[in-house]
């Protein structure tokens, strides 16, 4: 792999002689193996992680709708009630398993390990830094948009294994509306592809800078719609509000997961949380500069001229920069999520399927050729360098 | 080392769903193993440095078509007994002794001519190095604007008929009065 957690840490020196040692002990060239450790070691840390930001997001959700409707919300289980997905998921794993008796046990126990499988596999190419990224890709992208639809086979066998009429019109809402909503999606993917002339998340990212002028979202008025295109249509492949028809409490009860109980139902919340923010973490790396930091601090360059500091030293602390320009981003987009949800009223069936194919998916198609015009006709560059050399010219002229 | 490992997991997942397809009696569950069965395919496709294609596998088959097949399946009535509610059985025996010596002298010959063909790619050229990161995804794309032009616009024109059909069949007809 050309950039990963693994080549990252190889470039310090410790770890080199580290495995020097281990092949002189082991007998063998133990690179590989040092290699899959840091991997794993990695991968688990980015699965805790994430499984602590699904279950904070619970947490968030409730904390935010107590905000908006001007309620206080969970303020009982530890600071500011910050626990309270703890006491929920000691309480899910405690609660009995139910199966109905009349469900399609296989395909029952399946659906919820299918929608985790689906959010979790697409971790491994999410960018967090430029050096922590479990597998930069060559089709990076791509690979995330495949995975991510297995969600909707999981969503809709939950619904059908059920065998209730509730969990049967909420998993074939759910997965409609998942496969309708792609489109649009992946067409405004492919539109910022264009731009950058790949797929792996690397090449889709080191094409932005850290300043705002710089991100794909101001770099032509096509990709600046393009941007709200997506944004919906992953709200909408999320199942999240306005969009939350697969489990509209009103009609369907809890619509594909009314017959789930304790932990399974937990997958699919988790699930659910953790899809919401890959979702935003994409939307970040696509549009918004993903982990770039404003005058390139994360590489460490200036660290290392201006302060003297080691290499290694310098380029450690502009990953952490990274990662934070990365998670502030993602968390904000978090945050509009759940505040979209607690402030527009759901839509109907066909309301759904209208603004999906009538609207995203023409404006989504409009902005993929606008984007491949703009490129043919200013050489790629973007509206403010545009702007920039018309002023500097027009200067020139007085 | 790791790629002897993913092919090995891939081949087995590959076979494995597609025998339990085939001997599985609940359609649904089928589907779900031939949902294994591609994703061992798009492993396969992986080993063999064609990530490209491995990421279409996934979301050509995994997104679309075993969604798809699911949908059917569930508004035609996939239930699990063989016996339809006419007491009829749904899967009747195939084929009498006829058929069957047809067909295994089908799969004799055709056996032989695959062998035939595979003779030569297993005795020569064993060793192909694998360049880790080149990337497939440009080369498929000029090869597609350029050698392929006439597959690639034959199978769009293909895709605009499927349209077509779809919209003409789910509309609502209107009825002729006079």
């Amino acid at each position: 792999m050309n950039s990963t957690v693994v080549s990252y840490f190889s470039q310090s020196n410790e770890l080199t002689s580290l495995i020097a040692g281990l092949s002189k002990l082991l007998g063998f060239d133990a690179s590989s193996l040092v290699a899959f450790i840091i991997f794993a070691i990695f991968a688990g840390i980015i699965v805790a992680v994430m499984a602590t930001i699904g279950g904070l997001g619970t947490y968030a959700e409730r904390k935010i709708s107590a905000d908006l409707q001007a309620r206080i919300g969970p303020n009982r289980v530890g600071p500011f009630g910050l626990l309270q997905f703890l006491a929920d998921g000691v309480k899910m794993i405690l609660k009995e398993d139910i199966i109905t008796s009349n469900a399609d046990k296989f395909t029952f126990n399946l659906a919820p390990v299918l929608c985790l499988v689906g959010v979790f596999a697409t971790l491994a190419v999410v960018p967090y830094s430029s050096g922590f990224m479990l597998a930069d890709l060559n089709v990076g992208i791509f690979y995330l948009v495949g995975m991510a639809s297995l969600v909707g086979v999981g969503v809709f066998l939950g619904g059908y294994a059920s065998n209730s009429k509730w969990s049967m019109l909420g998993g074939m809402r759910g997965a409609s509306q998942i496969i309708s909503y792609e489109i649009p999606a992946t067409l405004s993917i492919i539109a910022i592809v264009l731009l950058a002339g790949g797929l792996s998340m690397k090449t889709l990212i080191n094409g932005q800078g850290g300043a705002p002028q710089d991100w794909y979202l101001f770099h032509n008025p096509f990709a600046f719609m393009g941007f709200f295109v997506y944004f919906i249509s992953a709200l909408a492949e999320t199942n999240r509000a306005p969009f939350d028809l697969p489990e509209a409490e009103s009609e369907l009860v809890s619509g594909y997961h009314t017959e789930y109980t304790g932990m399974k139902f937990g997958l699919f919340a988790l699930a659910e949380y953790i899809e919401v923010f890959v979702v935003c973490g994409v939307a970040v790396a696509l549009f918004l500069g993903g982990y770039k930091v404003p005058f390139d601090l994360g590489s460490g360059q200036i660290l290392v001229e201006k302060l003297g500091l080691d290499g290694m030293i310098a380029q450690n602390i502009g990953q952490f920069l990274e990662l934070g320009s990365f998670f502030t981003k993602t968390l904000i987009l978090y945050y509009v999520v759940i505040w979209v949800r607690w402030t527009l009223p759901r839509l109907r069936v066909d309301q759904l399927m209208t603004l999906c194919w009538k609207y995203l998916t023409p404006i989504a198609l409009f902005n993929l050729i606008g984007c491949a015009v703009w490129m043919y006709a200013f050489n790629g560059k973007s509206i403010f360098t545009l702007l920039f050399h018309a002023a500097a010219s027009g200067g020139g002229h007085h | 080392m790791f790629s002897n490992t993913l092919f090995l997991a891939s081949a087995l997942l590959t076979i494995g769903g597609a025998i339990a397809v085939v001997y599985s009696k609940n359609l649904m569950h089928a589907c779900i193993y031939l949902l294994a069965s591609l994703f061992g395919v798009a492993g396969l496709y992986a080993c063999i440095g064609a990530d490209f294609l491995a990421a279409t596998q996934l979301v050509v088959y995994a997104g679309g078509v075993v969604i798809l097949m699911l949908f059917a399946i569930m508004l035609t009535g996939g239930t699990s007994n063989k016996i339809n509610r006419y007491g009829l059985e749904k899967i009747p025996a195939m084929g009498n002794k006829k058929t069957f010596f047809t067909a295994g002298f089908a799969a004799l010959v055709s056996a032989m001519i695959i062998i035939k063909i595979l003779l030569p790619v297993f005795s020569v050229n064993k060793v192909t190095t694998l360049s880790a990161n080149e990337s497939s995804v440009e080369k498929i794309g000029t090869l597609l604007a350029t050698d392929h032009i006439l597959a690639f616009e034959i199978s769009s024109v293909l895709l605009l008929g499927a349209l077509i059909g779809a919209a003409v069949i789910s509309r609502p007809r209107k009825e002729i009065h006079d």
